[in-house]
């Protein structure tokens, strides 16, 4: 039962309507979900037969001749109903739940693997929170949907059903005089339930509020206390506060109309009721075995039915989140192992651009015109300002984005019959402030490996990436968390241990972002030291900040608004002017100005 | 999501009578409301108890003596009680409601309160997750303890003492077997309780980590496409899947099979009172009516006995919960006014900080024995790497910590002399990531100074440099600055928090430069507006900005607690050492930022 994983594509339950897609994500539990509700019925069957047996009892045992002997075989049946009905419970109950958390595993493991295959376009696009909101506690929601309400609603249906199909047989005019009720209590019902759920959204809502506002007292603490302002935050703090007392008592005040309302209903249709079963019984029209039958089914119509209006609405609430979870399933994954080209080793590393074009959103070009031919082993600079596209030319390396025009090839073959598990395999990336994930260092650094790795490897990586002694100085050296529970890494000794974890993972081609913004000085030369190392003999994109990481490569290309506007080294381009010479002027005359500056000292 | 890896914490298992106490002692004040939901729910279940003994006086007196004045005269007085009962439900739904609503609000209302007195180095250890679940989940169940629960076993006993009664009345020998299974009853109901709570925790336990395990991947989504570690991923969080289906469907099946066990030890009971019952009636001691009514006492029992194990199941997490609100009321502010504290009506003096030690953990002290002299008016900046205590030395002058060894002296008095309102009053502060808060931008300015009116407003943000790109918004001072000011730039929320600190008119400005790049032109509002402050009193500047740094009347660079070097900028560079070096390479990356050569600002106005 645990094997069900993402046996398959819930993009196969996607319907036009909510309950039909609610109904195929029942998919390998439709027949344990129809036992339970059957299991359901059999109880109430149960209740109902203990009834009948009690009238029995009255009218056939106690005025039997030899009602001592018969006595502990009526108390065994009672026992064996009880049995009976309760096992039936059980039964339900537990298959639902087998319904209900297979079916929100199923969507859980589906939607964390969705997810991270979902195409980097709809990421740039969407919310964490909201995501991982309705990975939650929508699915949560949907849980709920099978193993509380859809079940709960049976339950009230079918001991509506089972108890007045044995009414009938016992007296229709009298069963349909009990019921008269049932239509009205059942409107009465939804109708307050929709209001209620409403005033308790809006309660919700506030309890929302007021705990940002808490937040973002908290958050601000210092300066709340920097301006004493203490006072004036406690009279905000009051007024959501009071707000939310406020929107409470307008629940409860539904609430305490409905209940004793229908209490008062209710209670004059079961009066009713029994006063008819007692003139009947008076006349002789059912037996006192009858009357006693009936005086308890009638209670388990008349009573569960006042709660179908709050199932009832709350199942509309699970339709909402299943509708929300469905919008994520809909959206297309990007097919990671498609590629009619796949070798078995890794690719050399020659990488050429003809006239390569790429635009987010149709209309509005990012890069035109690319050209560029990159033999195994260089190193490409990439130079220009913010918006001039020099992240994007390297993103369609991997395929993160699909280039729209021209031809991209990696070893003489066009990259996008590359399958993307093969070209991320090989092309490893360092950015200008790599994200660490809230685990050891060491898992940090093995993150990207492809196969087990050794506490050597791990450490030689970390070496090379000259971060090994800062790790040993943790207290719990590579065991030491990253993040909240852990350490606070800063943006220098994150990076180093990008660099360490590309390292490992060994990648022949390498993408960097070599930015030591708001590092010191000696950090500085540090992680160039690295990234040097780590550039040896692989095909490398640098996207550039500083002249100097620029004068050792082979090629240095200068964009512009998306063109190529000047290629060449770093002597050539000084040659030829332009754009890069008054780069190289603007770096040269900072440092002239710098010896102007100290030349007064 | 800053707290998704906030485990839910365990508790103590031990029953504590003092919280419970303290936590039924929040009622007090509302003692009225509590009278009342407890006489209501009295009468709901008398009556309830009344109805069912009613119905078997139907049976006794009516159909089996077929006497129809006794019907008309049960069947009225049944009538007449649907409505005591209903007027009573209306109560006690209406009071208890309306008591826990307004314990909710007075908890938080006292919590809030308490926080805003609470030191920063209470707000320093503790996440602002843990805090947040302090008032508002624990809260939540501390009221309903003393609301709903406190009902639900008042009623739960009422319920069954008046069964008890109405049973002993019918007959006290069958009274008596039926009462010697009420207690198996209980105890396997309250037994059952306990453990399907301990596989609820288990869940929730569980749940916390899948909830940061999306947050998590979603987050860090590049990295894994990057690294395709699609696979290692999922397979790693289908353990967590598979523990949470086990722990999920073995909680939901423990619940399932409560109810029916509870009912299977209760038709027992039902049993006994069908065959001694029936030996009864056999004899006459006993009448039909009376065995309708037993069975009926009986079914109707399991219900208060159900809620009753529920509440008292659940009461070991409202205590939990009670214990850790009380935990949050009860901690002391760990700086606070003296008994004698005054407002010496001024704290523009010179400012010493004699022999000063200051440590965050007792271990790993973060100021030794640090000495500096300010004088009134001075401008001083602190430059240095991070984590050498420059944010220290600011957080100690402004009072948010105490030094805890050596003195601070404003005006030649220990400034602990002095209350807290007289210092942080006459103190303005601008710190490196501006927090606003969600309201318009006059909100937020008219935050340095209530009673500011829009002539003020305007002022304080004309000489911060901030009126013109807020005119220039279209909404004007009235718009919106989002939560945590996320509609406005880092600039201008950094311009528009120098405007609130202009407002308050500071004798003492403290400012921790942002180190995020803002457009060159804002940088130069932002310049400007340092500058407005800086004059006629004392400043302290945490700097990265080379024209705050050089208008400094001193430069301090701080490393590892100690002042490394301090004087003048021109003296600072012919040291060579420290300084030096910081400025050349701020120097670089300055003038590489203005010259737009790499990167250049994306440029959006302000």
């Amino acid at each position: 039962m645990t094997e069900l994983g993402t046996d398959f594509d819930l993009q196969e339950t996607l319907a036009d309507r909510r309950i039909v897609g609610l109904w195929r994500l029942m998919r390998g539990f439709r027949l344990i979900f129809l036992v339970a509700t059957l299991s359901i019925g059999g109880a109430a069957l149960a209740r109902a037969g203990t009834y009948l047996l009690l009238g029995f009892y009255v009218d056939q045992v106690l005025v039997a001749e030899d009602a001592g002997r018969l006595l502990p075989w009526v108390a065994l049946a009672f026992l064996a109903l009880a049995l009976a009905q309760g096992g039936a419970t059980f039964l339900s109950g537990r298959l639902a739940a087998k319904t209900a958390e297979g079916i929100a595993k199923r969507t859980r493991e589906y939607l964390f693997d969705h997810l991270q295959r979902l195409h980097f376009r709809y990421h740039d696009k969407a919310r964490t929170g909201e995501l991982v909101q309705r990975s939650t506690s929508d699915v949560d929601a949907i849980r709920r949907f099978f193993s509380d309400q859809a079940l709960g609603a049976s339950r009230i249906v079918l001991l509506l059903v089972v108890n007045l199909a044995v009414l009938i047989n016992l007296n229709l005019r009298l069963a349909l005089l009990s019921v008269v009720v049932v239509p009205i209590t059942v409107a009465m019902s939804f109708f307050l339930f929709r209001r209620i759920s409403e005033a308790y959204e809006a309660y919700q809502e506030q309890e929302a509020t007021l705990s940002n506002r808490l937040q973002e007292n908290l958050s601000g603490v210092r300066v709340v206390k920097a301006f004493a302002r203490q006072e004036y935050e406690r009279s905000k703090f009051d007024v959501e506060n009071w707000e939310k007392f406020t929107r409470g008592r307008r629940v409860l005040r539904l609430h305490s109309v409905y209940w004793p309302l229908s209490d008062i209903l209710s209670s004059f249709q079961l009066l009713f009721g029994l006063t008819i079963g007692a003139l009947m019984a008076m006349d002789g029209t059912i037996t006192i075995g009858a009357y006693i039958t009936y005086a308890g089914m009638i209670f388990w119509i008349i009573w569960p039915i006042r709660n179908l209006g709050r199932l009832v609405v709350q199942m509309s609430a699970g339709l909402v989140s299943y509708g929300r979870v469905a919008e994520i399933i809909r959206e297309q994954e990007e097919p990671l192992r498609l590629g009619e080209y796949e070798p078995t080793g890794p690719p050399a590393g020659e990488v050429t651009f003809e006239g390569v074009e790429f635009e987010y959103e149709a209309g509005s070009p990012v890069l035109r015109q690319i050209d560029l031919h990159v033999r195994p082993g260089q190193v490409i600079a990439l130079l220009g300002p913010t918006g001039s596209g020099k992240s994007s030319l390297v993103n369609l390396l991997p395929r993160f984005y699909e280039y729209t025009g021209g031809s991209l090839k990696l070893d003489g073959v066009e990259l996008n019959t590359y399958p993307r598990s093969y070209l991320r395999r090989h092309i490893g990336i360092v950015e200008q402030e790599p994200f660490l994930f809230s685990r050891t260092i060491r898992e940090n650094i093995a993150y990207g490996a492809k196969h087990e790795v050794s506490q050597e490897q791990i450490e030689a990586a970390a070496r090379a990436a000259a971060i090994h002694d800062v790790i040993l100085t943790f207290s719990d050296g590579y065991d030491t968390l990253v993040g909240e529970r852990g350490v606070t890494l800063s943006g220098g000794q994150k990076q180093r241990i990008a660099i360490a974890r590309t390292l490992l993972a060994d990648p022949q081609i390498l993408i960097l972002d070599d930015s030591t913004s708001s590092v010191d000085p000696e950090t500085e030369v540090l992680i160039r030291e690295a990234l040097e190392r780590l550039m040896q003999n692989r095909t490398s994109f640098v996207i550039a900040h500083r002249i100097q990481s620029l004068m050792g490569a082979d090629l240095i290309l200068v964009l512009d608004r998306g063109r190529v506007v000047q290629r060449g080294t770093h002597e050539e381009l000084l040659e030829e002017g332009g754009l890069y010479l008054q780069i190289h002027d603007a770096q040269t005359r900072i440092e002239v100005e710098l010896g102007k500056e100290m030349a007064g000292v | 999501m800053s707290d998704f890896g906030f485990e839910e914490e365990e508790f103590t298992t031990d029953f504590s009578g003092q919280t419970l106490w303290r936590i039924l002692g929040l009622a007090r004040p509302h003692w009225r409301w509590v009278l009342g939901f407890l006489f209501t729910i009295a009468v709901v279940s008398a009556v309830d108890s009344i109805l069912t003994f009613i119905t078997a006086k139907i049976i006794d007196d009516a159909i089996l003596a077929n006497d129809r004045e006794a019907l008309i005269r049960w069947v009225t007085l049944y009538a007449g009680l649907i409505f005591v009962s209903a007027a009573g439900v209306f109560g006690f739904i209406y009071l208890a409601g309306i008591l826990g609503e307004r314990i909710r609000y007075d908890m938080r209302r006292s919590l809030f309160n308490h926080l805003q007195e609470l030191s920063l180095s209470y707000f320093d250890r503790t996440p602002v997750g843990w805090i947040i679940s302090r008032v508002t989940s624990d809260t939540d169940r501390v009221a309903e303890l003393v609301t709903w629960g406190l009902l639900d076993v008042t009623w739960g006993i009422l319920n069954i003492l008046t069964a008890m009664i109405f049973m002993v009345i019918i007959n006290w020998r069958l009274a008596l077997i039926v009462f010697a299974f009420l207690p198996v009853i209980v105890i396997s109901a309250v037994e059952f309780r306990k453990r399907i709570l301990t596989e609820f925790r288990l869940v929730r336990k569980i749940n916390s980590k899948i909830t940061g395990a999306f947050n998590e991947s979603v987050t860090g989504v590049r990295v894994t496409k990057a690294l395709g570690r699609e696979e290692e991923n999922l397979r790693e969080f289908g353990g967590l899947t598979s523990d949470m289906f086990k722990a999920g469907y073995r909680a939901a099946w423990l619940s399932a099979l409560f109810l029916p066990v509870v009912q299977l030890v209760s038709s027992f009971a039902i049993g006994a009172v069908v065959w001694f019952g029936g030996l009864e009636v056999l004899t006459g001691a006993m009448t039909i009516g009376g065995i309708q009514a037993f069975v009926s006492y009986i079914l109707f029992m399991l219900w208060p006995i159900q809620e009753m194990a529920r509440v008292y199941a659940e009461m070991q997490r409202a205590l939990a919960s009670g214990e850790r609100v009380f935990s949050l009321m009860d901690s002391v502010p760990e700086i606070s006014d003296k008994p004698d504290a005054f407002d010496p009506g001024s704290i523009l003096g010179d400012i010493k900080f004699d022999h000063v030690d200051f440590h965050y953990k007792a271990d790993s002290p973060i100021l030794r024995d640090f000495s500096l002299s300010v004088e009134r008016g001075e401008t001083i900046a602190l430059v240095g790497p991070t984590g050498g205590g420059k944010s220290t030395i600011v957080n100690l002058l402004a009072r948010f910590y105490e030094p805890t060894g050596g003195v601070i002296t404003i005006g030649g008095e220990d400034y602990t002399h002095f209350s807290l309102q007289a210092i942080h009053s006459r103190l303005g502060m601008v710190l490196q990531t501006p927090h606003l808060f969600s309201g318009t931008i006059r909100d937020n300015i008219r935050y340095g100074y209530l009673e500011a009116d829009q002539s003020e407003v305007e002022q304080a943000a004309k000489i911060a440099g901030a009126h013109d790109f807020v005119v220039a918004m279209e909404e004007g001072y009235e718009s919106e600055v989002g939560e945590g000011g996320v509609l406005l730039s880092v600039g201008q929320k950094q311009l528009i928090s120098l405007a609130r600190a202009v407002l308050a008119d500071p004798e003492i400005f403290i400012m921790d430069e942002a180190t995020s790049s803002v457009d060159t032109l804002t940088e130069s509002l932002i310049q400007r507006g340092i500058e407005a402050m800086m004059t006629d009193r004392t400043s302290f500047i945490i700097a990265h900005r080379l024209s705050t740094i050089k208008r400094a009347d001193r430069i301090l660079v701080i490393r590892e607690g100690q002042i490394a070097e301090m004087g003048s900028h021109l003296e600072l560079l012919r040291l060579r050492g420290h300084y030096y070096r910081l400025y050349t390479q701020q120097f670089r990356r300055q003038l590489e930022k203005q010259y737009g050569v790499f990167g250049a600002p994306k440029p959006t106005p302000a």
